[in-house]
């Protein structure tokens, strides 16, 4: 009898283990990208990608009750929200310009210019609680996500199977886990140049073709910062055994021919305090660029083809105004913004092969929609 | 059961001449302006915010020796190693306050007589940057936590007058590692305070916010802050103020913010 109950206990164990045990997650990505990294205290499970869905899209997250993580991450704009500086639910405008997500879960570092971010879940704590500058500008965060996520059946219902062993599973650190493990889901390998790289010859256009060979050419030297399946060197994943993290000064501004950046927006020398990283931004992703105008981490730039034209340049000039200077002659430059020569057909080539970087499934994707839409 | 008969043993020999944590310690703490207790609804210049981490504190006898004060931890503004003074109540100019205040710090020292009180506005660097998440009280708030330096705001004080403001955010900066792994910061931005006539129950701390923000443009018409950050020459004035060299991040000089009254 007492081996009996004794097995039937063994078996109860093990079925408990098997029902919580969280079993890998299926990225749904092409044969050669690798999956990326998940953090160890926050592995993935459907209830909670559902979950961080939700809270993504959850306006009720914000000062004035009308502000989500999607106010300044639009799918259809490839998670950026169009303005050159995003605005605050309190009307502050933020020195900073709103960055894609899509890929997000490879960003070895989060941000423009964040060196010590490098988890999702706690870069999301800036955005929902930071007031310098107020971005959603949750007051009481850990009672508002409390009694979001106890008081709605919905949330409760996903809260429950989410977190299953977790005592006090209401909590904002398990908000900010939905949510990173929704962003991580936001992937995107379904460009013309994906299907291009998988055998469909006509996915790009001979324009497009003759653009990637220009993107990939020392003449231009795009792919040094652009690099790699997800086109920016500061990419981790899944199998990394080297850390990759690139920060770039790319001559935006050269400000009384000192190579200062505006105050607001020294880049990773606001983080370190090393006159070296003055104006050094990290080179952002360039899946969907054709969709995420205006660009730079200040949206000072207003079309892709202006940005060419500042590479071209070896530099940025602005001939005049608080902010004149010619960012070309900038002691900080990158040594790959050394400027080219394009003539006009290859600058069409050029963008061309910018556009065929666009996954137009990412951008309609009902997974990553606003399911309070439906 | 025998490591302990040890202990009861010994315990008497080894502290035969210790004092015991018998003497209470309360330090309270009063903002000003020019000389004048000042407040969030003050007319003219108000107080923004004044929120402030209080950690090392000792009391400093007649021969300059220093002897530690323990914090009481049944106030949940107080743990073992930090106390939050909160002298903001959220009203007036205070607009991202809150109702709460802490207005003192309470502790017991093993010494009754002292002349002198010092101590460090900060967080000791083995506990700034653990996760504020799961920290516990008075560093569970998420107002004091600089998600994107990584760590807390030591301090965070600003004035506002009818035309202009200004505010600073004190912590440490330029550190390194990753959040979760932060092994060093290049700015520790630690501010020592030392008040040699310090009498329990007779004197209260002050904090002179227009010392603070004395050599920043507040009469300009435009709102300025600082918030610790490298290339912003706003801080250099009100860093000087608290003694801190802002090259560096270390204290090198003497505080005019905090006096006895």
């Amino acid at each position: 009898m007492k081996k009996v109950l004794i097995l039937l206990a063994v078996l109860a164990a093990v079925a408990l283990w098997w029902s919580t045990r969280t079993p890998d997650w299926n990225w749904e990505l092409p044969p050669d990208i690798p999956p990326p990294q998940v953090p160890a205290d926050n592995l993935m499970n459907a209830a909670k990608v559902e979950l961080g869905r939700w809270l993504f899209y959850e306006k009720r997250l914000s000062r004035n009750q009308a502000m989500a993580c999607a106010s300044c991450h639009l799918q259809g704009l490839a998670f950026t929200d169009g303005a050159s500086r995003s605005v605050g639910a309190t009307g502050e405008t933020h020195p900073r310009s709103s960055m894609s997500l899509v890929n997000v879960a490879y960003a070895s570092r989060l941000t423009w210019a964040n060196p010590l971010l490098d988890r999702l879940e706690d870069q999301a704590l800036t955005p929902l609680l930071g007031d310098r500058p107020v971005e959603m500008g949750l007051r009481n965060g850990e009672q508002r996500f409390a009694e979001l996520l106890r008081s709605e059946a919905r949330y409760a219902r996903l809260v429950a199977r989410a977190f299953p062993s977790d005592k006090d599973p209401h909590s904002l650190l398990n908000g900010v886990r939905a949510i990173a493990a929704f962003v991580r889901t936001i992937n995107s390998f379904d460009a013309p140049y994906d299907r291009y790289l998988a055998g469909e010859a006509d996915a790009i256009s001979a324009s497009a073709e003759r653009g990637m060979e220009l993107f990939f050419s020392e003449r231009l030297e795009c792919f040094h910062c652009h690099g790699g399946f997800n086109f920016t060197d500061s990419t981790t994943h899944a199998n990394t055994d080297v850390e990759r993290v690139g920060y770039h000064n790319t001559g935006l501004y050269n400000l009384g021919n000192t190579g200062a950046y505006p105050s607001d927006n020294t880049g990773l020398f606001d983080m370190t305090g090393e006159r070296r990283d003055m104006g050094r931004f990290k080179a952002p992703s360039l899946r969907n660029i054709a969709v995420t105008a205006p660009y730079m981490h200040d949206g000072s730039v207003a079309t892709l083809a202006d940005v060419i034209a500042n590479y071209e340049r070896g530099g940025r000039l602005i001939a005049e105004g608080p902010l004149a200077g010619d960012g070309r002659l900038s002691p900080f430059k990158s040594e790959f913004v050394t400027g080219f020569e394009l003539t006009d057909e290859e600058r069409a080539d050029l963008l061309a092969f910018l556009d065929a970087l666009t996954d137009k499934t990412v951008l309609s994707d009902p997974r990553f929609s606003d399911p309070f839409l439906n | 059961m025998r490591a302990r008969l040890l202990a009861a043993l010994l315990v008497p020999l080894v502290c035969a001449s210790c004092s015991q944590w018998d003497y209470p310690v309360n330090i309270p703490f009063v903002a000003t302006w020019q000389g004048e207790p000042i407040s969030c609804e003050s007319p003219g210049a108000a107080l923004s915010d004044l929120r402030f981490y209080v950690s090392n504190v000792q009391l400093l006898d007649n021969d300059g020796r220093s002897h530690d004060v323990r914090f009481a931890t049944e106030m949940s503004w107080q743990n073992d190693a930090v106390a939050i003074i909160d002298l903001e109540n959220g009203e007036g100019a205070c607009l991202n306050g809150t109702a709460e205040l802490s207005t003192y710090v309470l502790g017991v020292a093993k010494v009754k007589e002292y002349r002198g009180l010092r101590f460090t506005i900060g967080v000791p660097f083995r506990i700034n940057h653990e996760n504020p998440l799961t920290a516990e009280a008075p560093l569970d708030d998420p107002d004091m936590h600089w998600h994107w330096r990584s760590g807390y705001k030591f301090l965070r004080a600003g004035v506002s007058t009818q035309s202009d403001g200004f505010w600073i955010h004190v912590g440490s900066a330029g550190c390194e590692g990753t959040v979760g792994n932060i092994t060093g910061c290049r700015f520790p931005n630690r501010i020592e305070v030392e008040l040699p006539d310090f009498v329990v129950d007779e004197h209260v701390v002050t904090v002179d916010l227009s010392a603070l923000v004395a050599g920043t443009n507040l009469d300009d018409g435009t709102p300025t802050d600082c918030s610790s950050g490298p290339a912003e020459a706003a801080c250099t004035a009100p860093f000087a103020a608290l003694g801190i060299a802002f090259e560096t991040g270390e204290q090198t000089g003497t505080q005019r913010v905090f006096s006895v009254q």
